[in-house]
């Protein structure tokens, strides 16, 4: 029974952390229209600058406070570099840009951080763990981050319903001309989505380097994974992709427990599931 | 089409043939192994090219069955003798086929984004599959400890432990497996699956069920990576899962489009071009120590500025296009005459309470129709009733929610695209939807193979001499007998729009449904369109979609108003005129501009 | 270059290509002020991509476009938008997943020396119908509502020129009316109109200057009064 309810919790967890990177896959894929390969990449470099700036601040949320904006910025210039030269490309070139970034960022990380696995330690103040039942203790970390991931997801909900720029964005999703024959410069919204994606991706790396560590490829599998969420979910849906990844996540921690030798299987099982049903996934539109 | 390789390539792929040849007497085991590797390396990207450049399945999980090759080698290989070289390399074909086959199967059902996807989680299942399990050795790999041969009666024929023998076996699959490709390819098989990929809407609208054609490309590109795969383990006799790995696929389409997709040539270049330059960063010695270190770095960076400033590939450089003669621009369809033929019975059209919703609204509702056989009807209604969803649900382009559609009282309500096109139905499109890189007559030939129903056609007549018969007749029923031989996306708008029609008539269609076929075309064109479609009556029966009132008047013999989805009227042509719900809704204003004057 | 006195909007020798085809063709098209201008010519003779062209969303290969005195050959479309065009495409542009409140909300903006002509109760009094369905999406509005929403979308930003491509098309007589009277009172407010549309008649009455296109040039241009008189062409140009 505890192990059942550990494993309900460790999905939700990893299931809720890995919703910050395929919601900037699917925002990225939705809006922009392209397949952005290197999206594992931000991944890996939030969970290295996360270990720098631990170890500069002390602290993996001070970590976070200057990571952030920082992959924000960065993105801001990926796109401006490179994708925006794409949106008009079919998408075996997007495919092939983006995975060319990725060997770049590989390269880049190995330069600055070597290719040893490092690990960053939670904040003094949540390494303990906290007694949920009768021999069942669990890390205030993990639980401190499902808060956070929770948090953040409902803020992203507000910003796209509420807010003047969120409105810019769905309306941009839709139709790019219209809304550039309203007056608005549809390159920034576009430069602002892909920033965006890019520092949810750092942002989900950061708050995982204190469990996961970091190490060279951290990204691929979230990049997959990712995948298999914007499809599972339908391409562009947040929503989608917040139910894709508390499924994954579920999945993937009870399958480690009942099925180990085919543990990596189930995502794709999963997804070829969905895709059978529903081939435009379970939130996408026709 | 695949054209055959401009002179320059040839001479190109002669002096890199020739080098091949005798590397082996001028160079020592280093290059020689580094060379094996790449053309291995080179006969799997090119079987990738038939995927992504010639069918247009941009597939991420190629690598899986490179790796299915070469794992068939340890299968069959004992534990301490040499397996059979011609059963290792079978094995490897049958098992990358076969891995390809049922990969296929699901993945060719999906299209774009989707495919991609579909194809990548394939090869990571696979590679899951070997990395977790120990069917063999688990995640770190296995050896096979002797190197297949072929012996007869105790003699050795064939050792692929002899870098010398292992390398001519290589660099011959290599140039055997290109020509087979670029046989396969501009066979009547490869045209269709050429077709594919620039338009598949299309080719299901012409008849083809493009399902099985992408299939079958799809497990022939699995056999060709398999075979590889199968060469790439009597390297090292070594397999590792590593070789499912995306990274594998990722590294392979990159080859295919620095090349250059769809050429079968480039990705080879590609290939050579990609480990070359890997092989080149890396040598400390050349390139100097800081450099080589940082070597990805490098070969990522030349890609990036590879995608942004070439995006034909390096084929591009070697295939430059010699400049195209400027036709005179005709302005149009020109003035061949049309034949008048004997009258022959058509098929007749009928819907029966036909409906159709999207996201609950209704598009189509409740439509019942008689088109009559050997008529010209013309669907009429102002933007948005539905007329192309209409035509969408007859031609089986969209699935009806209620209804029925029979066509000379067969019901084909529910049947997809290809199988209405084979009962006798061809469409054209809104936008012209031609083969704009084939030529006239290819787009015809297209058009009329698709009448047989076999697909592995590999002869290499390009097509029949009934359906050459097809195609001469329908070019000149057309009257575009004397352009045969132009390429179809050079000319005017008005003559893409008489060869779609061309092209329906060739394919034998009985029932021809056109969506607004005089579209941008000027006041003589439309003329003799007009013409043209009221000869086809003689032995087809026309449903088309029209705006322009004056045509419709001229060239229809009933008139179908649909208004917000809804049958409005169906009628002779006086009958609609003096209709006043049409009058209200549809014609009223036109018809009164003309008292202004 | 010299602007006639009091024209907004002056676009001269205009050659737009669509991929290798030329649809323009030296096309000369002015709006002064206030004015209400309607642009015919039957399907495919390049009047959406005329006013495509004027918006900024096709860039000319040759020509040049004044707005408001300054040269906006080479803007983008958003710079256009912003200096008081409006726009109103065939298709409405609805965007389907906001909703009508929201489609107004962010077009809303002041006009040139900050006029607010048409704030969002000035629409909403206008077309009552969108007032009742304000919190409605986009994508579930029937075609004359979402022609009313573009409109009022477009006034929003108070524009001196706005461009509307087939007004009416694909509506009810009843509705169209309608249409046709709040372009009365949009020109009435001193907004200069650019009206695509095939009611012919309506547009006789609606607009003062009538341009005709034909293969991508501009064969016929003048008044109403005009337009009567040599309606035996006219009318050959358009097909009725």
């Amino acid at each position: 029974m505890s192990l059942v309810l550990i494993q309900l919790l460790n999905g939700l967890q990893s299931g809720l952390l890995i919703f910050l990177a395929a919601s900037g896959l699917t925002l990225v894929f939705g809006i922009l229209g392209v397949i952005n390969l290197s999206h594992g990449s931000f991944y890996m470099l939030g969970a290295y600058l996360a270990l720098t700036f631990t170890g500069i601040f002390g602290d993996v949320f001070l970590a976070l406070a200057l990571g952030i904006p920082l992959a924000f910025l960065g993105g801001f210039l990926i796109e401006f570099l490179f994708i925006r030269h794409l949106y008009n490309r079919d998408h075996l070139q997007q495919v092939l840009l983006t995975f060319a970034l990725i060997l770049v960022f590989n390269e880049f990380q190995q330069v600055v951080w070597g290719s040893y696995p490092h690990s960053i330690p939670a904040p003094s103040y949540l390494a303990d763990s906290v007694r949920l039942t009768e021999g069942l203790s669990y890390p205030v970390y993990r639980l401190a981050l499902m808060a956070i991931c929770l948090a953040l997801a409902l803020s992203m909900v507000l910003v796209i319903q509420k807010t003047r720029v969120g409105r810019l964005i769905r309306a941009a999703e839709s139709n790019r001309e219209m809304v550039e024959a309203l007056g608005f410069d549809s390159r920034m919204i576009f430069r602002l989505v892909f920033a965006a994606g890019t520092a949810l991706a750092a942002t989900a790396g950061m708050l995982a380097a204190p469990i996961e560590s970091a190490y060279p490829g951290v990204g691929d599998r979230v990049l997959i994974v990712s995948f298999v969420i914007v499809v599972i979910g339908g391409i562009g849906s947040i929503r989608g992709a917040f139910v894709g990844s508390l499924l994954i996540g579920l999945a993937d921690a009870f399958g480690k427990v009942f099925i180990p030798q085919f543990s990596s299987i189930i995502i794709y099982a999963l997804m070829a599931l969905v895709l059978v049903v529903r081939p435009t996934g379970l939130f996408g539109r026709a | 089409m695949l054209a055959r390789p401009n002179p320059s390539v040839v001479i190109f792929f002669l002096i890199l043939l020739t080098g091949l040849v005798a590397l082996p007497f001028v160079a020592g085991t280093y290059p020689i192994k580094l060379m094996t590797r790449i053309i291995i390396l080179a006969t799997f990207v090119l079987s990738l090219d038939l995927l992504i450049g010639i069918t247009g399945l941009v597939s991420f999980g190629h690598g899986a069955f490179f790796g299915c090759g070469a794992y068939a080698v340890y299968f069959v290989s004992p534990e301490s003798e040499a397996a059979n070289a011609f059963v290792a390399l079978g094995a490897g074909i049958a098992l990358g086929g076969t891995a390809a086959l049922v990969v296929g199967a699901f993945a060719t059902l999906t299209r774009g984004f989707y495919f991609i996807m579909v194809t990548l989680a394939a090869g990571q299942m696979m590679f899951s599959l070997f990395h977790d399990t120990d069917i063999a050795k688990g995640s770190d790999g296995a050896f096979v400890n002797v190197k297949p041969e072929l012996a007869f009666h105790g003699t050795s024929l064939l050792d692929f432990s002899d870098w010398h023998q292992f390398y001519y076996v290589c660099l011959f699959v290599l140039v055997a497996a290109y020509f087979s490709l670029f046989g396969l390819v501009r066979s009547p098989l490869g045209r269709v699956l050429q077709g594919i990929r620039a338009n598949e809407v299309r080719m299901s609208a012409l008849g083809y069920d493009t399902y099985r054609y992408k299939l079958a490309a799809f497990t022939v590109a699995g056999m060709l990576a398999g075979l590889a795969g199968a060469l790439f383990a009597s390297i090292d006799g070594f397999v590792t899962p590593e070789l499912f790995n995306w990274h594998q696929s990722g590294l392979a389409i990159m080859m295919v489009v620095l090349g250059g997709a769809g050429t079968l040539y480039g990705p080879i270049i590609g290939a050579f071009a990609y480990a070359l330059l890997e092989e080149l960063l890396k040598s400390a010695s050349i390139v100097g120590p800081l450099i080589a270190d940082h070597w990805r770095l490098g070969t990522g960076m030349t890609l990036v500025l590879a995608v942004l400033m070439s995006p034909d590939g390096l084929a591009g450089f070697l295939n430059w296009k010699r400049p195209r003669a400027i036709r005179a621009s005709s302005g149009g369809p020109q003035g061949e005459n049309i034949t008048i033929r004997a009258m022959h019975v058509s098929k007749a059209l009928s819907t029966e309470r036909l409906s159709k919703n999207f996201d609950g609204l209704r598009a189509i509702s409740d439509i019942s129709i008689r088109f009559a056989a050997n008529r010209v009807h013309a669907i009429i209604g102002p933007n948005g009733a539905g007329k192309t969803t209409f035509i969408n649900l007859l031609s089986g382009a969209i699935a009806a929610n209620a209804g029925r559609v029979l066509i000379d009282n067969r019901d084909v309500t529910g049947w997809p695209a290809h199988r209405i096109a084979r009962a006798g139905l061809g469409r054209s499109f809104q936008l012209t939807n031609i083969f704009s890189k084939f030529s006239v007559r290819e787009n015809c030939a297209l058009a009329a193979q698709s009448r047989k129903a076999t697909m592995w056609r590999l002869l290499d007549s390009p097509y029949e001499a009934p359906e050459a018969r097809a195609v001469d007749r329908a070019l000149s029923v057309a009257g575009m007998a004397e352009r045969g031989d132009l390429v179809a996306g050079e000319m005017s708008n008005g003559e893409q729009r008489q060869l779609e029609i061309a092209m329906l008539v060739a394919s034998g269609a009985d029932l021809l449904v056109l969506d607004e076929p005089l579209a941008g075309m000027g006041p003589e064109e439309t003329q003799r369109v007009v013409a043209l479609l009221r000869d086809l009556a003689h032995d087809h029966t026309i449903i088309l979609i029209e705006h322009d009132m004056d045509a419709v008047f001229a060239v229809a013999d009933t008139l179908t108003v649909l208004v917000q989805g809804e049958l409005l009227a169906h009628g002779r042509p006086d009958e609609i005129r003096a209709n006043q719900a049409v009058l209200d809704a549809y014609l009223g204003r036109e018809a009164k501009a003309g008292a202004v004057a | 270059m010299s602007t006639t006195n009091g024209d907004v909007l002056d676009a001269r020798g205009l050659d737009t290509f669509y991929g290798a085809s030329h649809i323009l063709r030296g096309v000369n098209f002015r709006v002064g002020a206030g004015e209400t201008v309607s642009l015919l010519g039957r399907n495919g003779m390049g009047k959406t991509t005329l006013l495509r062209t004027l918006m900024g969303l096709l860039k000319p290969k040759r020509g040049s476009i004044m707005f408001n005195g300054c040269d906006v050959t080479r803007s983008r479309a958003s710079a256009i938008a912003r200096a008081g065009m409006g726009f109103v495409p065939e298709g409405r542009g609805v965007f389907p997943n906001l909703t009508v409140e929201e489609n107004l909300i962010f077009a809303e903006r002041p006009g040139q020396g900050g006029r607010m002509d048409w704030t969002r109760e000035a629409i909403y009094e206008i077309f009552p119908r969108l007032a009742e369905r304000r919190k409605n999406w986009g994508n579930q509005l029937s075609g004359g509502e979402q022609q009313m929403l573009t409109i009022g979308r477009a006034l929003l930003s108070n524009p001196r020129v706005v461009l509307i491509d087939e007004a009416t098309e694909g509506l009810a007589p009843k509705v169209r009316d309608d249409i046709w009277s709040t372009l009365r009172i949009i020109a009435q407010k001193g907004v200069a109109v650019v009206v695509v549309d095939k009611n012919i008649d309506d547009l006789v009455d609606l607009a003062g200057r009538h341009v005709v296109l034909a293969k991508g040039e501009v064969l016929f241009e003048g008044t109403s009064k005009q337009l009567r008189t040599e309606w035996e062409f006219v009318s050959r140009m358009l097909g009725v």
